[in-house]
């Protein structure tokens, strides 16, 4: 047993499995990093990567364009987005009332136009598209070990590693990125320097909730092949757990994801070289470690300090 | 002269209803419009909805069968939401108290029948008062974000009792995974003699009962709703915030599990995966639509209940598939929630000061 662990095989399926696993959460996390920081809370982040996934799957399915798929996600999640930010912003909803009600509706329209477009769907006959396939990085991908795993992934886990120096830069390094992380601490003070917060607000939620709905298109376009209802799978939620654990930073919310999905990618090696274990009690780990995550990580004090009170302009 | 928007000081509890109409009347067209895209004709399907639910004794208590766990799980999230604590794990508190009352109604079929009723409805009662409690817990101690931890714990039991139903608790012999029908003596008493509405549904609106009193007859109700509305007044006026979180995550789970229990011995009579529809999801929508208030909880469970059983009759009859129902579900919830805007708000003619 322990020479299998040890095989080669065995650890580049291993170190691969855990960035294609973290790579829908990268995306989605470090959009909701950007959401967060102008002070929306968006709990909506499951309900709009199951529209990705939906709209991702359908739309290439129809078309015959994983790429036109990919798009199609992302205007969905803008979409998505949009709402989440017009009722928690405009109409000023609780933040929470409408996260949640987002994720409702996104489970009941796409389970909704799913039945619709494939009436006679059993489970044995599920229709199914073929997914892209790995890019291999001329000259890299012939590294020994790390080119196997790091550079012969799929093209939208590269765009979401490359996401992570993208964002830092944005919030650290420009003048937009001051302004959005300083709306999440006090927009009152930047409402008076006559900065338009509401503005500021959309953008960061739109493009949160599209980032998220990439990250569910990777699922259905380079990970399952096909649609089901529950293939979010919980993923929103432990995407925002962790940019509470990663603190509301992007490496550290990027370091989180990999090693989550190190565990799960672990947590199926295991299953696969046939250990006996019960496979329901492997499967409930990821949800355990977010418990987990959230209680070792209850002293964090990088939460911005107006996250989930919406701005009222007197 | 100008007009001027202002929030008005307290919100007008008519605009509140009538900000539900509004809602209400706005969903049904899209609702309508969601139904021609699926080719069908409006009104066949309306009329088909509404006779499948309320159209003779059989279709009235069918719907009620339906609003059971609805009124259940509505009631938990009330309790939970009242205090601003975000329970969105009624679902895995649905479940825990379901095993609860498969084991007790397993294991304890000696008792005489009103005993073992009794441990079946407390079984479940516990069985979710523990899986809402753990969150609870969490939340007053490490400040864990509930809303987090409630839904992974939904997760967590799913795959326990995948576990259970595919190991220990399977019915020998049998490919599903199910366990044994429990015997006769631990089912709950049908009450309309001829159809499937049990006695679930009464305790279901005693629960109702006791969510009203518990919440506006009590000290604790009062500390529960003190937190809620402004949870630092209430903490200088002396009241625990761990202690209410605590507390309300297991009263709201034990309600919740009440719900699984009813469903499994007064329903199912066995334990499967699927003998929830999400229906701990729906309790959040039922208890947004009924203003945190147990009448308006039942009624809007009803109203979904209706929904539920006579969507079966549409789509038998012009195929639409039932799944509209989860659509409607969170459009009404969308409009309703935007059109409250019209309580919060007044226009007001000013004149403009020289």
């Amino acid at each position: 047993m322990l020479s299998d662990i040890l095989q080669t095989a065995f650890i580049v399926s291993l170190f691969s499995g855990m960035i294609r696993i973290a790579t829908p959460l990268i995306f989605a996390a470090i959009g909701e990093l950007v959401t967060e920081r102008s002070g929306v809370l968006n709990l909506g982040v499951e309900g709009a990567i199951l529209t990705g996934a939906f709209v991702g799957f359908t739309v290439a399915y129809h078309s015959g364009s994983l790429w036109l798929g990919v798009i199609a996600a992302l205007i969905a999640g803008g979409i998505i987005g949009f709402l989440m930010v017009f009722l928690s912003t405009t109409l000023e909803v609780d933040q929470t009332v409408t996260g949640l009600t987002i994720n409702l509706l996104a489970a009941g329209i796409t389970f909704y136009i799913y039945r619709l477009q494939f009436k006679s769907v059993g489970s044995s006959n599920l229709p199914n598209l073929p997914i892209f396939e790995v890019w291999k990085i001329p000259l890299l991908s012939q590294i020994p070990f790390l080119g196997e795993i790091v550079f012969s992934q799929y093209a939208l886990t590269y765009i979401s590693f490359l996401l992570v120096p993208l964002v830092w830069f944005f919030l650290y390094r420009t003048k937009h990125g001051l302004i959005l992380r300083s709306i999440g601490e006090n927009p009152r003070a930047i409402d008076m320097k006559g900065v338009n917060i509401h503005l500021y607000q959309y953008l960061a939620v739109i493009f949160g909730s599209m980032m998220a709905a990439v990250g569910g298109a990777f699922l259905t376009l380079s990970s399952a092949g096909l649609f089901v209802p529950a293939i979010a799978g919980g993923r929103g939620w432990i995407a925002i757990a962790l940019v509470i654990f990663g603190d509301w930073k992007p490496v550290p919310i990027f370091l989180g994801a990999l090693f989550f999905g190190f565990l799960d990618s672990f947590q199926q090696q295991i299953q696969g070289i046939g250990i006996q274990f019960p496979y329901q009690i492997l499967l409930a780990l990821p949800y355990i470690l977010v418990i987990i995550a959230l209680i070792v990580g209850h002293r964090r004090a990088g939460a911005p300090i107006s996250l989930g009170i919406s701005y009222h302009r007197e | 002269m100008r007009y001027k928007l202002e929030k008005r000081p307290v919100q007008n509890p008519w605009l509140q209803t009538l900000a539900v109409f509004i809602g209400l009347a706005a969903a049904l067209g899209v609702s309508c419009l969601l139904i021609i895209s699926a080719g069908a004709n409006v009104g066949e399907a309306l009329t088909a909805i509404f006779n499948g639910s309320f159209g003779d004794w059989d279709a009235l208590a069918e719907t009620l069968v339906q609003a059971t766990p609805l009124i259940f799980c509505g009631m938990a999230i009330v309790i939970a939401f009242r205090a601003r604590v975000w329970n969105i794990g009624a679902e895995g508190q649905f479940f825990a108290g379901a095993m609860v009352a498969i084991l007790v109604a397993m294991n304890l079929s000696f008792l005489p029948r009103p005993l073992l009723i009794f441990a079946i409805i407390l079984g479940a009662m516990v069985g979710g008062a523990i899986w809402g409690g753990i969150p609870g817990f969490l939340k007053a101690r490490f400040n864990a974000n509930e809303i987090i931890t409630t839904v992974m714990m939904n997760y967590i039991i799913m795959f326990f009792l995948s576990y259970l139903l595919s190991s220990v608790w399977r019915e020998p012999g049998h490919f599903f995974l199910q366990t044994a029908r429990i015997p006769g003596a631990a089912q709950l008493p049908v009450v309309a003699s001829g159809t499937r509405l049990h006695f679930g549904f009464i305790l279901s609106l005693i629960s109702g009962l006791f969510a009203y009193l518990l919440l506006w007859k009590t000290p604790l109700g009062y500390e529960i709703r003190a937190v809620g509305i402004n949870p630092v007044a209430a903490q200088y006026k002396g009241i625990s915030i761990k202690k209410i979180t605590i507390l309300t995550m297991i009263i709201s789970g034990a309600i919740a599990g009440l719900a699984g229990g009813s469903e499994v011995t007064g329903l199912h009579f066995r334990l499967r995966l699927d003998i929830s529809t999400g229906y701990g999801y729906t309790g959040i929508i039922i208890a947004l639509l009924g203003r945190l208030h147990p009448v308006g909880v039942i009624i809007a469970a009803i109203f979904f209940g209706a929904l539920v059983n006579g969507s079966t009759s549409m789509q038998i009859i012009t195929g639409v598939p039932v799944a509209l129902v989860y659509c409607v579900e969170a459009i009404v919830l969308i409009f309703v929630l935007s059109a409250d805007i019209i309580s919060r708000y007044r226009i007001r003619r000013v004149r403009d000061v020289k």
